[in-house]
């Protein structure tokens, strides 16, 4: 997967000749996914004859994706584009920790311990959180899945801790 | 025609079981419930569905899957008319007309029209499916591999020519997820390419995951950015007087027709129509209005055009995914999901073998429109109700919502770290103005066109030129170029850039 880079919000790190930052980051980074790619399946076979290896059709759509990566990056060398557009940290970082929180902790601690947190955590997000309410709504919401997802709806999932319900 | 009704009398045999019946009202009810959320658009509302369509039987799922899709369709109308923030991209223009009608106090007879319109365009859609189906069918099974792999290239490039901004952009966004499919197991060799041992990779990126990472969870952080007390300019007025007048509906009926006429040609044609029929029907009412500066003011046409358009257009988009088993947007794909974890594959060959499942499906259609006029019309005030709950409420119910969904799937919790790293992903892409959608399409085309490209190239023993001396290549093959010559040409550049610019403006 593409490491999502995170550059500085706004501010001009770019020289003057790259005149759209916004396309040529993005298209350097598509250069990037493609190089990784192309060595992530170097080690599957390639054409034999004229019939396709496995590693062949890896190698045709990431070479094709590197060419259209450093189209995208010329572009933003030679056309006036957008600038970078601000990053923000407190929206992904507390969402992303709440998408963490729950794939780590359903297997072991159950669906409704589970899920409050990552209800609690993906609340940090932003500063307009009200505490109570927030959590009012959570722990509704956390009986109302625990009652639609493995009972309504049949889908088995642990509900309570593994060291409780045992 | 006998043909015809024997197959209608089938479908609707099957779809008013009071089983079907049943799960086709839950399906509408609950697609608008979250398609009304603004900011959760088509794709992630049913990619957040799919979970609960798990246990039932495959006819039963589908018809539940197919509501769900008009009735998020459908919600997103009715936050664009209230809210004036378009659920999703395809009522995006309604925003323009219907939040002006609502302002004026006029939001039940928007909101009716909407429903109407939609349903008159289901109808017709319904019909055109029907008849299409048979023949269309009979055409697909004169495509080998070398046919298939060059629609599969056209349905691309008509994702990437409707696709907002860029062309190149929308390109390499094709190609990075045509690129992604390929993580997994090979179909052929058996071969594990690019999964890096790991277990849960070997059966490659699942889409409901990449999409609900790319759709759903990159939404919420980009929300979040604006603060979560979004500009909500909800209409205070109470909505009073439901129906529209007689003269709306002399004003209305003639803009739904064209644009259930639109809607339904432009659905058809692979790569995403629902969108461009709604600009393309408002864009045509405009032209032919006796009075063009009405629209923007409160012009019912500018409600009623777009509504069926979209409308038609997300019924027959139906059309290429029953009958050729390509599907042409990204709900199409995902239905493509849906329908393998119940172990059909689309096609051509479904179509003959489960004709009650494919029939059933189609009039279900029907019946979802049906159902969405009666119980949407008198639900509105509930739908208004829900429009006040703020913004730092719902976005970690949606999370946590969202989260259970994806584990659900394959009770695998690697599943949920990858849609958060694809959420993030998506951040990124949006932040650098690449389109998601025409990359979901990538991903889910990409074996489908490396399987056919390999038998083409198979059996012709290496040989390229295949796929333009076989004749109905040829000919798919030179409509791609066409298109693409197109769309990169300056003056049809420039009125393509026009059509979004009004849409946001």
């Amino acid at each position: 997967m593409s490491d999502t880079p995170s550059h500085e919000p706004g501010k001009s790190i770019m020289p003057k000749w790259v005149r759209g930052p916004q396309d040529f980051i993005g298209g350097i980074a598509l250069m990037a996914v493609a190089v990784f790619a192309l060595w992530a399946s170097s080690d599957l076979q390639g054409m034999h004859g004229f019939s396709f290896g496995a590693g062949t059709a890896p190698w045709m759509f990431a070479t094709l994706l590197l060419g259209l990566g450093a189209a995208v990056a010329v572009m933003g060398l030679v056309q006036d584009g957008a600038a970078m557009q601000a990053f923000s940290w407190r929206g992904p970082l507390f969402v992303s920790l709440a998408i963490l929180c729950f794939a780590v902790s359903i297997r072991p601690l159950g669906l409704i311990v589970s899920g409050l947190a990552s209800f609690l955590i993906s609340a940090l997000g932003t500063p307009e959180t009200r505490w109570i309410e927030t959590i009012i709504v959570g722990v509704l919401l956390t009986i109302g899945c625990a009652l639609l997802f493995p009972y309504v709806l049949g889908l088995p999932m642990p509900l309570f801790p593994s060291f409780i319900a045992q | 025609m006998a043909d015809l009704f024997h197959n209608l009398i089938l479908g609707f045999g099957v779809a008013v079981s009071p089983t079907n019946l049943m799960l086709c009202l839950i399906g509408a009810l609950v697609g608008t419930l979250v398609g009304v959320l603004p900011g959760i658009g088509t794709i992630a509302t049913v990619a957040m569905l799919l979970p609960i369509t798990f246990g039932l039987p495959p006819v039963g799922a589908l018809i539940m899957l197919a509501g769900i899709y008009y009735g998020a369709q459908y919600g997103g109308s009715t936050t664009s008319i209230l809210v004036n923030i378009p659920g999703e991209a395809t009522s995006v223009v309604t925003t323009l007309d219907g939040f002006q009608m609502a302002k004026q106090g006029r939001a039940g007879p928007a909101l009716a029209i909407a429903a109407i319109g939609s349903f008159i365009a289901g109808c017709a859609a319904t019909v055109l499916i029907a008849v299409l189906g048979a023949p269309l069918t009979k055409l697909a099974l004169a495509f080998g591999p070398a046919e298939y792999f060059s629609l599969m290239v056209l349905g691309l490039i008509f994702a990437v020519v409707l696709a907002k901004g860029s062309v190149l952009k929308a390109i390499a966004m094709i190609v990075l997820g045509l690129l992604l499919s390929m993580v997994g197991s090979d179909i052929e060799t058996g071969a594990s390419r690019m999964s890096f041992n790991i277990p849960e990779l070997a059966d490659g990126l699942g889409f409901a995951t990449v999409a609900m990472g790319v759709f759903g969870f990159a939404e919420i952080i980009r929300n979040l950015d604006a603060g979560a007390s979004m500009d909500r300019d909800l209409v205070q007025q109470k909505i009073t007087g439901l129906m529209p007048t007689k003269k709306d509906m002399m004003d209305s009926l003639p803009a739904i027709g064209r644009g259930t006429v639109l809607g339904s040609i432009l659905g058809i044609l692979p790569g995403g129509g629902a969108v461009i029929a709604s600009f393309a029907a408002d864009t045509t009412e405009k032209k032919i209005s006796k009075n063009p500066e009405k629209f923007g003011r409160g012009a019912i046409e500018g409600v009623a055009a777009p509504e069926s358009a979209n409308n038609a257009a997300a019924q027959t988009s139906f059309i290429p995914l029953l009958t050729l088993g390509i599907p042409p947007n990204a709900v199409m794909a995902l239905m493509v999901g849906a329908m393998t974890i119940h172990g059909i594959v689309p096609g051509p060959q479904v179509m003959q073998k489960q004709p009650d499942l494919v029939w059933g499906m189609i009039a279900s259609m029907w019946i979802g429109n049906l159902m969405l006029i009666i119980i949407n019309l008198p639900m509105v005030g509930i739908w208004v109700r829900l429009l006040r709950v703020p913004y730092r409420l719902m976005f970690p119910s949606i999370v946590v919502f969202c989260a259970i969904g994806i584990y659900s799937i394959n009770n695998a919790p690697v599943d949920v770290i990858l849609a958060g790293a694809f959420g993030l992903l998506g951040y990124w892409l949006i932040k650098h103005d690449f389109e998601p959608a025409p990359l979901l399409l990538g991903m889910v085309l990409g074996p489908l066109m490396e399987e056919n490209l390999r038998r083409a190239l198979l059996i012709s023993r290496g040989d390229w030129s295949v796929f333009i001396t076989r004749p109905l290549s040829a000919v798919l093959i030179a409509a791609a170029v066409g298109l693409l010559v197109l769309a990169v040409l300056p003056a049809l550049r420039k009125k393509r850039d026009e059509v979004f610019v009004e849409s946001e403006g």
